[in-house]
């Protein structure tokens, strides 16, 4: 009974946090939707840079590093304008052959 | 009943639907993984009916895997409810930024524009003009329906694809191709700029912590950046 009263609490939660907003939409100023609008980008900042200082390999202390390396490779090419899936190929690209280059023996 | 209004100067609203869609078709298959994880975790729950609804219901996979986690734990749904809702508090955000684009049209569409959105369609759509609606119809939409069937094949075959060699990557890659395009503009590479900076200062904080953090040293930041007439208005 928990999960379900969990689930339907965060649901329609969350459905108000994403309905208020546009359901008032003629009533939200356009500098507080130009703010809400860095806020959001700002999260998704947010969430990769979290997801790179928390990437873990096994075997490689210097994980966080090279998920740096490969995440700045994968966004150089989109700010390039080539697609997500290049952008993705490269940085997954850049990720394997630091990793192979690092966790290698002697 | 669709999402779309046209006006005069818009494109075509199917070509937008359809580009919106094709738009998103590669970002779902770099969602797979984390599909596969939320599934994964839907299967070990102590209620996976339960649990799989919040496929629809909740529709986040990172505030969706927070609750079960919580829950696994042994914590009550009063706190995994508290901390799957601070973690999308991020959504008022997103629907705040939203508004201006979705004004003119009924409050039965811009229920449905909410109920659809999340991440990815949202930041996919910005910056389109008046194509922005149908965009955000078509990649939203398809993501909404791809999700649930992604999470019930993780709730089968587990998250063995997670150990997989940059696999934690595929999602954090993929917002930030996406995203990318936002900081040409000054304000937007400042805001995400400070907000990195957050990021790295709350790492190890709890995730929707981190992300109120970010959020509000983004808009200070995106705020400070403009011009002075722009900080004055």
């Amino acid at each position: 009974m928990s999960v379900l009263v969990a689930v339907l609490v965060v649901g329609l939660g969350s459905l108000a946090l994403r309905a208020a907003p546009l359901l008032v939409a003629a009533h939200v100023p356009d500098r507080v939707a130009r703010a809400a609008g860095w806020a959001g980008t700002s999260v998704i900042a947010a969430l990769v840079v979290r997801a790179v200082v928390h990437h873990e390999v096994e075997n490689l202390p210097a994980a966080p590093l090279v998920a740096a390396v490969a995440v700045a490779a994968g966004l150089v090419v989109a700010a390039r304008g080539r697609s997500v899936l290049t952008a993705l190929a490269v940085g997954l690209s850049v990720h394997l052959a630091l990793t192979l280059a690092l966790t290698a023996g002697p | 009943m669709t999402l779309l209004a046209t006006t005069r100067s818009a494109p075509p609203v199917g070509t937008e639907v359809v580009a919106g869609a094709r738009a998103m078709a590669p970002v779902i298959v770099a969602f797979v993984p984390f599909a596969l994880v939320v599934g994964a975790g839907i299967a070990r729950s102590a209620e996976p009916w339960a649990a799989w609804s919040g496929t629809w219901a909740i529709y986040g996979g990172a505030a969706h895997v927070a609750v079960l986690d919580v829950l696994a734990a042994g914590g009550g749904w009063l706190t995994a409810a508290a901390v799957g809702l601070l973690v999308n508090v991020r959504l008022v955000a997103y629907a705040a930024a939203m508004a201006p684009a979705w004004r003119s049209v009924s409050p039965g569409r811009r229920l449905l524009a909410a109920v659809v959105l999340t991440d990815a369609p949202w930041a996919m759509a910005r910056g389109r003009g008046d194509a922005e609606r149908a965009f955000y119809a078509g990649a939203a939409g398809l993501l909404f329906l791809a999700w649930p069937v992604l999470v019930s094949v993780g709730v089968v075959v587990g998250d063995a694809w997670q150990s997989l060699p940059g696999a934690g990557l595929l999602v954090p890659l993929t917002l930030g191709a996406v995203v990318v395009p936002q900081l040409r503009h000054r304000q937007a590479a400042a805001a995400a700029s400070a907000a990195a900076v957050a990021a790295v200062v709350t790492s190890g904080a709890d995730l929707g912590l981190g992300m109120l953090v970010a959020a509000a040293a983004g808009v200070v930041a995106g705020t400070l950046s403009g011009a002075p007439t722009e900080r004055a208005a």
